[in-house]
């Protein structure tokens, strides 16, 4: 097992090498002016200059790339031209804000999805099934943005449920300051107990997360059902029914351990679609995570920041992956043998 | 002489597509009494593994029952409701089949997947329940049960999984074991194996088998009575001596002049019966064999032959058996 | 010498296919359903100006005694912040959101087919390197590298074609690789190997023709994923500038006043679900008719 988990570590290390390539490219190499670029349109030609020379973009390109890659891996990843800080600092402040509302997106999508694809498999051809087709469907062609915006109009301007924007009601700073634990508010309000925080924090994270759920569980409902019902038709499925087993173990236990295998996988595709879906539920919802930050640096050209991102979603991509074969190995024992 | 264990009487099953209907089985009836070994054979494509589905109830979904009944110790079977005929499988009817590495579930010990066949029918305490299973694989031949019960179905060879698969058919003590192609799948000595070991526990334990195989050979070596199938339809059926040396349906004698002898010359032909197997046996008007029957005669092609009694419970379908005169 | 002996005409039934796929269409109502919105927007991009009731304000023309207007007969999706009808302004929206995916598509297709075909065929070092070089792009987040792209380009609805082509092609690389890997060893292929026919001849005559129904499949629900991906990137700002009539771009001017004008973003946002929504049921039937097992 050991062996498996180093040989996929080093595969993951590879790709992370060849993404800081790609990474590099697009921030020295592609740009006409780099250094301009790197600190933004309202410098003078004297600091575009000093820049210049501090990136070494006069020395050859293998250098540039070492001296490059030096700077990522001590964490010097540039400073924002927009808040003028450490773009590493930027990155790992709001990242809990974020990883909190993927974690809900997940959290809602991941057993909604294969409760629907196993129902569907189940009752083939009937009501349920092209029921949740019908949702699936809709899931995966939805606008995050759009039904982000009409999420919005329903639940705040028509039926008054739910905030509009926001992580937390600004007046709780006073009356129910959220202690900074961890960053994740759920998790703090929990444990030093602030319930008035926590439901409204709680009543903040429905809409975004909703939102951000609605591509994953139609994608993941769809694979839940094809894989289902591709393991309802092989062969142990009919031994065990000659066996006497129940349906209803032979549905839930014995098939459905097999039918998760694909739908890790699939599980990890919706990880990696959050990673930029993030990006517009963030902004519809002014939600102060990565993806709003993300977002205003690319629009102001903010070069350091966007390069930062990039990276960051791209390695996050790479651990995603890690993780899902690793999942996949320890559903399925007949790959754990392969190095 | 006891009633029959099995009793499967005018049994039809018929495939529904979308392109139209086509025949599986057109009216079969055989007997599988107390204690015996049936061996129901016949080439690919005959209804032989249609026939043990049916009677458990396990026809895929585009296959039907249109007639018959099949009775298990008097009890109609066809028409239960599934939570009925679950109650069955397994217990009362044990069913092993041909790919011993797809019929357990890959991703689940061996152990685990047994468990859960016991406990399907009975509420036995842990221990107990552990014993009865270890019990029944050493009674397989498979007295390492830690390491098999601890096994994933990829780490055990074919031969140990389909003891390990008797084992599992066994353990609720069923009266009849339902075999469809148990050694198809098996070498030849790992095929000998088997075969001796459904024998034994056949002896110890007094349970029925219906053997279905294409194999004549496997058929002649493990089953006290034969049964013939031939496109859905039954072709013969005697004791397996009978059957061997005095076969009196013109495709049993085909059948048993193609098996290729393992010390038969390079030089003699092969025998072999010309033609195919019609696609859809319910469109055929008389005889399904009589297309590629070295006597059929004008009445053969015409009308169905039935199955009669040649002698001393020698079933046969065919207007010319019994006659003796060979034309 | 070129010996024109094999004909894979027969790999293909074709006159099969075509008549599974009519059945499979009558059968399927919401896959029809699918089919009449594509020709529907087919006829908005080409016919739009003609069958726009204000054409100049759907190209841009203001109209601000107009402004914010709720839907109504004269103006069944209401009025935008210009006065501009927002019906017109829809229908304009299609034909730049339907050329910008089949240029897309079409861009990713001829990248990458052929590369993926030539590493498929070839193997070796060739099959390696190209590999690796489309596992590095498919290794991105799906947009991100877009959005990398088209900071490092410059804003602009050109530029935003060009990084989601660059980010597409990796996947019909894949696609055409994992055909020629199984076609190579068919035996017309073979056969034409052995009678001296050149690689680049078999490839064009033989593995691409036989290539084309998955990536054809492919293609046609890229086509609705392309339109959410581009309107996806003018929302933030990275697409097409005003006053073009872009879906994303009206969604993202709409959302200042969501609560109150709520037409302004919900209907170019409907457009393009209802676009989305329309390619993916088509290419979910085409799915079902190249999947044999009919596991769905």
């Amino acid at each position: 097992m050991t062996r498996f988990l180093l040989h996929r570590l080093a595969g993951s290390a590879i790709v992370l090498l060849g993404l800081s390539v790609i990474t590099f490219a697009l921030a020295r190499v592609v740009p006409s002016n780099p250094a301009a670029v790197y600190i933004g349109p309202k410098a003078r030609p004297e600091d575009i200059e000093r820049v210049a020379r501090e990136l070494g973009l006069d020395q050859p390109l293998p250098i540039q790339y070492l001296t490059y890659m030096r700077d990522m891996l001590t964490g010097d990843w540039g400073i924002s031209i927009g808040t003028k800080r450490p773009v590493l600092d930027e990155i790992i402040v709001r990242l809990p804000a974020t990883l909190e509302l993927i974690f809900a997106a997940m959290v809602l999508a991941i057993p909604a999805g294969i409760l629907l694809g196993v129902l569907s498999a189940r009752w083939q051809h009937r009501p349920p099934d092209l029921a949740v087709r019908l949702i699936s469907i809709v899931g995966v062609s939805l606008p995050a943005f759009w039904l982000g915006l009409l999420l919005q109009v329903l639940f705040f301007r028509t039926l008054h449920l739910l905030p509009l924007t926001g992580r937390v009601d600004p007046d709780l700073r006073f009356t129910a300051p959220i202690a900074d634990l961890t960053g994740f508010h759920m998790l703090d309000t929990l444990v030093t107990g602030n319930w008035v925080a926590m439901q409204d924090v709680a009543l903040h994270l429905v809409l975004p997360a909703l939102t951000l759920a609605a591509y994953p569980i139609g994608l993941i409902a769809r694979m839940t059902r094809a894989s289902m019902l591709e393991a309802l038709g092989q062969d142990y499925v009919r031994a065990a029914r000659a066996a006497g087993i129940a349906d209803r173990l032979i549905i839930y236990r014995l098939a459905l351990k097999n039918a998760l295998i694909p739908v890790t996988t699939v599980v990890g595709l919706t990880l990696a679609y959050s990673l930029t879906g993030t990006f517009f539920v963030e902004v519809v919802y002014s939600w102060p995570g990565l993806g709003t930050f993300a977002v205003k640096g690319l629009l102001n050209l903010d070069y350091p920041v966007v390069m930062g991102i990039t990276l960051f979603g791209a390695t996050g991509y790479v651990v995603i992956n890690l993780a899902v074969d690793l999942a996949q190995s320890w559903l399925d024992p007949r790959t754990r043998l392969v190095a | 002489m006891s009633a029959p264990l099995l009793a499967v009487s005018d049994l039809a099953v018929r495939f529904v597509t979308r392109d139209g209907n086509t025949t599986g089985l057109d009216g079969v009836s055989l007997e599988v009494g107390q204690g015996e070994i049936v061996g129901l054979v016949g080439e690919t494509g005959c209804g032989k593994t249609l026939t043990g589905l049916s009677i458990l109830g396990l026809l895929p979904r585009s296959a039907q029952v249109a007639r018959g009944s099949i009775r298990l110790e008097g009890r109609e079977l066809l028409g239960l409701l599934d939570g009925e005929l679950r109650r069955i499988r397994g217990s009362s009817v044990g069913m092993v089949f041909q790919n011993p590495a797809s019929a357990f579930n890959p991703v689940f010990r061996l152990g685990t997947q047994m468990r859960m066949a016991l406990a399907a029918h009975e509420r036995l305490p842990k221990a107990e329940a552990e014993a009865r299973i270890r019990e029944t694989l050493a009674e397989v031949g498979l007295p390492e049960a830690d390491r098999v019960l601890r096994a994933y179905p990829h780490q055990l060879s074919g031969g140990m999984l389909q003891r390990a698969m008797i084992a599992e058919a066994l353990l609720c003590r069923p009266r009849l074991l339902i075999a469809d192609e148990p050694t198809t799948a098996l070498d030849v000595t790992i095929e000998a194996q088997i075969l001796r070991l459904i024998r034994r526990l056949q002896e110890t334990r007094g349970f029925s088998v219906l053997f279905i195989t294409h194999d004549l050979g496997v058929v002649r070596a493990v089953s006290d009575r034969v049964v013939v199938l031939y496109a859905g339809r039954v072709a013969e059926s005697a004791t397996t001596a009978t059957l061997f040396e005095e076969p009196e349906h013109p495709y049993t004698r085909g059948l048993i002049a193609a098996v290729p002898h393992a010390a038969a010359r390079r030089k003699e032909a092969l025998a072999s019966i010309p033609g195919t197997v019609p696609a859809d046996v319910g469109s055929v008007e008389g005889c399904a064999f009589a297309p590629r029957c070295p006597i059929a005669v004008d009445r053969c092609h015409l009308e169905q032959a039935l199955v009669r009694d040649v002698g001393s419970g020698h079933l046969a379908a065919c207007h010319l058996a019994g006659r003796g005169a060979i034309l | 010498m070129t010996v024109e002996v094999l004909r894979p005409a027969a790999i293909t039934p074709r006159a099969g296919l075509v008549r599974r796929f009519r059945r499979s269409v009558l059968s399927d109502p919401l896959a029809l359903t699918g089919l009449i919105v594509i020709g529907l927007l087919v006829v908005l991009a080409v016919l739009g100006p003609w069958i726009a009731p204000y054409p100049d304000q759907g190209e841009g023309q203001s109209n601000v005694p107009a402004r914010m207007l709720a839907p109504s007969l004269e103006h069944p999706f209401g009025t935008d912040g210009l006065g501009r009808d927002m019906l017109s302004r829809v229908i304009f929206g299609a034909r730049p959101a339907l050329a910008v995916s089949l240029l897309v598509v079409g861009l990713a297709i001829l990248i990458g087919v052929p590369l993926g075909a030539l590493a498929g065929y070839r193997r070796g070092r060739l099959d390696a390197v190209i590999m690796r070089i489309t596992d590095l792009f498919l290794a991105f987040p799906p947009l991100l590298l877009a959005m990398a792209i088209v900071a490092a380009l410059g804003p602009g609805l050109e530029h935003a074609a060009l990084a989601l082509a660059i980010s597409w092609w990796p996947w019909y690389a894949r696609l055409a690789r994992g055909t020629a890997l199984s076609l190579r060893e068919r035996a017309f292929v073979e056969a034409a190997r052995s009678m001296g026919v050149g690689d680049l001849a078999i490839l064009r005559r033989h593995v691409v023709p036989n290539s084309l129904a998955p990536i054809l499949v492919q293609a046609t629900i890229d086509i609705g994923t392309v339109i959410l991906a581009a309107g996806s990137l003018a929302f933030l700002g990275l697409g097409a500038s005003p006053p073009a009539p872009d879906w994303g771009l009206m969604v993202a001017d709409g959302r200042t006043f969501i609560l109150d004008q709520w037409w302004l973003s919900a209907f170019p946002g409907l457009a393009i679900f209802v676009a989305v929504l329309a390619f993916n049921l088509v290419g979910d039937l085409l799915l079902d008719l190249l999947d044999p097992r009919g596991t769905r």
